[in-house]
Formats: structure tokens, C-alpha cells, sequence
């Protein structure tokens, strides 16, 4: 087996309070290389906070975090040179054209002009930017909007790349070309950080931390989470067309054994005691069907964020 | 230059020249401005309020008034008494004064004097009083004694005064170029930087790694630049129109322009870093420039006012930067009194500075 790739985020106890409210509450985690690292929470779980500690944009009360090696505490200079970060927020000039754009971005960190051109070439065509480079930014609809932050964020080639909510409000085929993109960076070595309120986004990432009221509740890969969210075998049942609800709300099972939810016409059931609910099983009428299904990360996320939805 | 610098330069004046209203702002409204206050007093010579003072029965000192009244030019001024005081007081714009024991006598036994006393806040119009009201006296008394030649016997000793209520022009000008200087940097400066903060571009700055020097000095330089651009333009303005007499060498008027605007865009950086709004910042300013132009001399003199108030105007940039310019472009001259105020200036430019460094932070919280 060959190395095990670096830790390029290292989080440990990280807390920041504003005023007395706890924003982050001593997380801990950590991003390998070339990872697709999702952030999911709630609106006001902490999500952007913690990207912004990690940039250095915000300096936190308690705990370490490094970013290649640098301590947060230590270096925020040499830091903000190896990570590319797209706010959430739009931070494009809208009255500079996109070339002026990225020119002044350049010109933050000091990077060449020839340099400056060639990587405008490749980041137009890694992004897929067609429009003349002298057009005014508010002239560019939302997603190109979007290309370009991106573009802008990682103009210096950074290692690491923060990208907060960078799909918000995008239409669906754009939220899908922008994660090829996610995905191509994360080939060529990059570690891509990334937040989202989208679950078939969260899918893609290589693993995800779940955050509620600034503490994360659960960090693992997309399939173990489910697993371990959903332990006992979660199954549906289909009714046939036209059956009376009354069957199914006459049907009394013993929470111990399985817990039954409606789920639209169809109802999921967590198996709870796989003995007693195979007794129960049985009394279901033939065309009332049954099956194994997979949780989707909806279901965890309702799960270990809302509660247990039973 | 510094990389990061030159690019805040010119991305600065990209935005600045690509937005019309603020080209407008910076460098159309000045001018108007300053052609407003003058020019409403100084463009048509007519209505000049004449006062003359003779004694009774002095009939050539009255003819002259007569025909003075007559040419249409000139209207009676309201008042009489000391003539100083009517000039003063803007009653009249020019008295004139016969001699003590009568013109007619005067003349008749071998010479006399007029004195004229004008006010000459406004050069042009000046002028202007001038000329009419020599013309008028030449005239009257050509009629009077046509067989003699007057010229080296009579004496018009004209004494312009200055109107120190600064009721017109030129005398305005230091003023208005204060005014406009302090709008310019202390209102742009604070509210670019806000801004930024507002529309979130900060975050773009403080991403990537640079100094806090480097996002002041980036951030402010470009005003610094438009502000002494602008501080030239109003300068050929003041000189066209006015005929501004610049009694001093260019780099003086630089050097104290050049301190002030330093002064008071540190103040604006100041401002900006207690700011969370453009509004608030617009606030900001205003709350700084009243106080400052009420306790800058121009309007009243300070030396009449509280001791408590005396000690706050001594904080105040505009009263030094207003001392140097009525110094530099009226008066001309006293060393004295300009490398103090630009000491003066120095040290609030210095402390602006040091304070707006100390409070400005990269971080969001
Ligand atoms: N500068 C600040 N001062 C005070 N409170 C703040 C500040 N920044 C964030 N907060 C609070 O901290 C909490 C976490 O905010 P954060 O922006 O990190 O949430 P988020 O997970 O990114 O949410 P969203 O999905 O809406 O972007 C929120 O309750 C927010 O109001
Ligand atoms: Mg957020």
C-alpha cells in the first residue's frame, strides 16, 4: 500500500464565541490531500465561521488548526498563499470587467503579469469561460458569475481550496458542471473544502462532517454514515394503487420491533427486532410489496440534524 | 512601486472614471462651486452702493454724487457714518470722501485730495468701481474748470479694503478649497473603504496575504492623488476667475495641500474603521466637517470664541490647512506662520495615521 496521503487541515478544539454566543464549539477533524471535504449544516450551524478561521479571516478564542503545517496562530500570511478561498458571499467588483478582475486579485499577491496571462488561460478553459474577458462582471449571468469567483479564488493555484455554499443559488445543470469541476481539482491533488445545503452534492464528497448549532454530530464517508445513522435494515413498503390508508394505520407495531413512517403513498420502516417484525411481515397482504431500500443522505441528515424523525 | 499598491491604484481610478456621477462629483462640482460663490457677486458691475460724504454746501462734491447716481451704475448705500464702517459692514461698497473744508474750496486754492475707501473682496468688480467712478470725477470737474488741467492738483487716494465678514470672492477661495478638499477626502476615503466591507470585496483583500500597510496605503494613495488633481483644478479656477493673486511659490501651496489631504484622509481611514455602513460613514465625516469648518476661522474669527472652544479648533486640521492657504495665496510671505501650521498639520497627520493603522484589522469579527 503506498503512503497514506498528508493531513493538509488539522483541527483540534477549535472554539470562537461572539460575545457569549458559542458560533464554533470545540471541533475537531481533519482533511486528507486531495480530498473532497463537504460541510453540511443548517443555516447558521457555524459552516462559514470555521472556513473563515481556517483562512485567517477570523481569529478563534480556543483551540489549534494547521493548514499544511502552519498553525493558524502562527503564520496567517503564509497560510493565505497556500489556500484559495470563494466566499459565500459575491466578492467579484461588478463594476470591473473580468480581466480588471483578476488583474487586481494578481496584483494582491503579487503575481507576474506573464504569469498572470497564462494562468487566465488556463483557468478560462479549465472553467469553461467563453465570453470576451472585457466584459463587466454585472453583466455575466449568476453561474459565470460563480466561474469566475471560482477562478479568482484559485488564481494562485493553491493546495487547498475553501469553497463556502459555492452553488447556492445556481440553477441545477450549472450546480452539476461546477462539481465536475470540484472533482477535476480534486484529481489534479487538490483538497477541496467545501460547504453545501445540497445532499445530492454532499453524495460527491469523499467524506462530510455534519454540523449542528456549531459542534459536529457526525463526521464520516456518504456510505458510512448511512450505515452507522441507519444500523438495522431500513425497508419500504409499496401499497398497491387505490388501497385504503386504514390497512397500514390499523397496523400497530410495537416501536421495539419497527418503527413505521409515511413516506408519501409508500412507508419506511426501521427494523428494530428482525425475529418479531418477520411475524409481522408475513400478515402483509401479496400485493402490498416490500423491499430493501438504501437510506439517502436525506434521511440521515433529517436523522442526526432534526432528530430522529420517529 | 509596490505590486499590490500600484494595482489598488488602478483599480481605484478604473472605478472612479467608469462611474459618471462621481466624475461629476470630483471635478465639475468643485469648479461650480467655486464660481457660484464668486461669481453671483462679482460678474455684473452695476447697483455698486456709493456712499459720498462732503460738507454741506460743498456743490462739486455733490455733483459728483449726482452724476454718479445719475450714470446708473451706482445706487446710494443705506447709512452713513464712519466710512471704514460702511465698507465693513457691506452698507457700501465704496465711500467717497472730500476733503474737509469742501471739494469746490479745495480745488480753488491750489489742491486737495478725495479719498476713496473700496472694498475689494472682489477683484474684478473692484476694478471695475474703480474706473467708473474715476471716469465720473475726471468728468464733473473737466465741466467745472474746462480751462485748467486738474491732473496734478487733485489727488484720489483709493484705499481698498478687504470685506472681513468674507462676504465675496477671492477672499472665499481658501475656504472653498478647504471645504471641497476635506468633502473629497474625508467622505471618499472613509466610505471606499466601508465599501468594500459593505459589498463584501474586503473579504478579497484580507484573503490574500497582504499587509495592513499595503491595503491603507492601496486603499488611500488614490485619493491622495485625485485630491491634490482636484486641488490644482480649483487653484486655475480661483486664479481664471478670480484673479486669485498666489502670493507665494507653487511648492508651498503644495507642500500644505499635500500635508492636509494626508491629514484628513487618515481621518476618513479613521472613520471607516468605526463604520459598518456606508451611511454610517457618510455620518462619520459630516459629524468631523461640521464641527471643523464652524472651528476653522472662516466664518467667524476664533479668537473670540470660549477658551474651552479655542482648545478644540487647535485639534482641528482645516484651521491650520485655512491659515496656510489665506497665508500662501492672499498674503504671501511670513515664514513664521507657515512652517508652524504645517508643523502643526505634520503632527495630525501623524497621529491620524498612527490611530487608523492601530484600529484597522484584517479579520471580520
Ligand atoms: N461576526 C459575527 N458576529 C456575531 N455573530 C456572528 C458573526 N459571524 C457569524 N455569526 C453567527 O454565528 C453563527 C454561525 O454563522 P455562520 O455564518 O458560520 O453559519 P453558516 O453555517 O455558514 O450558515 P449559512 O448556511 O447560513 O451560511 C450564526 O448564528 C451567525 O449569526
Ligand atoms: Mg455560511
Amino acid at each position: 500500500m503506498s503512503k497514506a496521503p498528508p493531513l493538509v487541515v488539522d483541527v483540534q478544539d477549535l472554539t470562537i464565541r461572539f460575545g457569549s454566543f458559542v458560533a464554533v464549539n470545540r471541533i475537531s477533524f481533519s482533511v486528507k490531500q486531495g480530498e473532497i471535504f463537504g460541510f453540511l449544516g443548517a443555516n447558521g450551524a457555524g459552516k462559514t465561521t470555521t472556513i473563515r478561521m481556517l483562512c485567517g479571516l477570523l481569529i478563534p478564542n480556543e483551540g489549534e488548526a494547521y493548514i499544511s503545517g502552519i498553525s493558524i496562530h502562527q503564520d496567517v500570511q503564509a497560510i493565505k498563499t497556500k489556500v484559495g478561498y470563494m466566499s459565500q458571499h459575491f466578492t467579484l467588483y461588478n463594476d470591473l470587467t473580468v480581466a480588471e478582475n483578476l488583474a487586481f486579485a494578481a496584483d494582491l499577491r503579487k503575481l507576474e503579469e506573464t504569469a498572470l496571462e497564462k494562468r487566465k488561460k488556463e483557468l478560462f478553459q479549465f472553467v469553461d469561460f467563453t465570453y470576451p474577458e472585457k466584459i463587466l462582471v454585472k453583466n455575466l449571468p449568476g453561474g459565470v458569475k460563480q466561474q469566475i469567483s471560482l477562478a479568482t479564488a484559485i488564481l494562485h493555484d493553491p493546495d487547498i481550496i475553501f469553497l463556502d455554499e459555492p452553488t447556492a443559488g445556481v440553477a441545477p445543470l450549472v450546480r452539476a458542471k461546477f462539481w465536475k469541476l470540484i472533482n477535476k481539482l480534486a484529481r489534479a491533488g487538490k483538497t477541496v473544502f467545501v460547504t453545501t445545503h445540497y445532499l445530492d452534492e454532499a453524495e460527491q464528497c469523499d467524506r462530510i462532517a455534519l454540523m449542528r448549532d456549531g459542534e459536529i454530530i457526525a463526521l464520516d464517508t456518504p456510505k458510512k454514515l448511512k450505515q452507522k445513522t441507519f444500523p438495522e435494515p431500513l425497508l419500504e413498503i409499496e401499497p398497491p394503487l387505490g388501497a385504503s390508508r386504514s390497512w397500514m394505520d390499523k397496523l400497530k407495531v410495537d416501536p421495539k420491533i419497527a418503527v413505521i413512517q409515511a413516506y408519501g403513498r409508500r412507508y419506511h420502516v426501521l427494523v428494530k427486532n428482525g425475529k418479531e417484525w418477520k411475524k409481522i411481515s408475513r400478515k402483509l397482504p401479496r400485493d402490498y410489496l416490500l423491499r430493501k431500500i438504501q437510506p439517502s443522505l436525506e434521511d440521515v441528515f433529517i436523522r442526526q440534524v432534526e432528530g430522529d424523525p420517529a | 512601486m509596490n505590486q499590490t499598491i500600484r494595482g489598488f491604484i488602478k483599480k481605484e481610478f478604473i472605478q472612479v472614471f467608469r462611474d459618471k456621477r462621481m466624475l461629476v462629483l470630483l471635478f465639475i462640482a468643485p469648479i461650480i462651486q467655486l464660481t457660484l460663490f464668486g461669481y453671483a457677486i462679482s460678474n455684473e458691475v452695476r447697483n455698486i452702493r456709493l456712499a459720498v460724504q462732503f460738507q454741506p454746501g460743498d456743490s462739486m462734491a455733490r455733483h459728483i454724487e449726482e452724476r454718479a447716481l445719475a450714470s446708473g451704475w451706482f445706487v446710494p448705500a443705506t447709512g452713513e457714518g464712519d466710512p471704514f464702517v460702511l465698507v465693513q459692514s457691506g452698507r457700501a461698497e465704496v465711500v467717497l470722501v472730500a476733503p474737509p473744508k469742501g471739494l469746490t474750496t479745495a480745488l480753488r486754492s491750489g489742491g486737495g485730495e478725495i479719498q476713496v475707501l473700496l472694498d475689494a473682496t472682489n477683484m474684478i468688480r473692484a476694478r471695475g468701481i474703480e474706473q467708473y467712478l474715476q471716469a465720473i470725477i475726471w468728468e464733473v470737474l473737466a465741466g467745472e474748470f474746462p480751462q485748467q488741467d486738474l491732473k496734478p492738483v487733485l489727488n484720489i487716494n483709493t484705499r481698498v479694503l478687504y470685506n472681513p465678514a468674507m462676504k465675496t470672492s477671492y477672499f472665499l477661495v481658501p475656504g472653498v478649497m478647504v471645504v471641497l478638499m476635506c468633502l473629497l477626502t474625508v467622505i471618499m476615503t472613509s466610505m471606499s473603504i466601508v465599501r468594500e466591507r459593505e459589498i463584501g470585496t474586503f473579504e478579497t483583500l484580507v484573503t490574500a496575504p497582504v499587509r495592513n500597510w499595503e491595503i491603507l496605503l492601496g486603499k488611500t494613495l488614490p485619493f491622495v492623488i485625485l485630491a491634490l488633481v482636484q486641488v490644482t483644478l480649483i487653484l486655475i479656477a480661483a486664479v481664471l476667475i478670480f484673479g486669485l493673486p498666489m502670493q507665494s511659490p507653487l511648492w508651498k501651496f503644495y507642500l500644505a495641500a499635500f500635508m492636509f489631504i494626508c491629514t484628513t484622509v487618515a481621518i476618513g481611514t479613521m472613520i471607516s474603521t468605526m463604520s459598518r455602513t456606508q451611511q454610517q460613514a457618510m455620518m462619520g465625516s459630516f459629524l468631523f466637517m461640521f464641527p471643523g469648518i464652524l472651528l476653522s476661522g472662516m466664518m467667524f474669527p476664533l479668537e473670540n470664541m470660549p477658551k474651552a472652544i479655542m482648545g478644540i479648533a487647535y485639534l482641528n486640521p482645516l484651521k491650520y490647512f485655512l491659515t496656510l492657504l489665506r497665508n500662501i495665496l492672499l498674503k504671501g510671505g511670513d515664514d513664521w506662520v507657515f512652517w508652524s501650521n504645517l508643523g502643526a498639520l505634520a503632527l495630525l497627520a501623524v497621529v491620524a495615521m498612527a490611530f487608523s493603522f492601530n484600529r484597522f484589522k484584517q479579520t471580520l469579527n
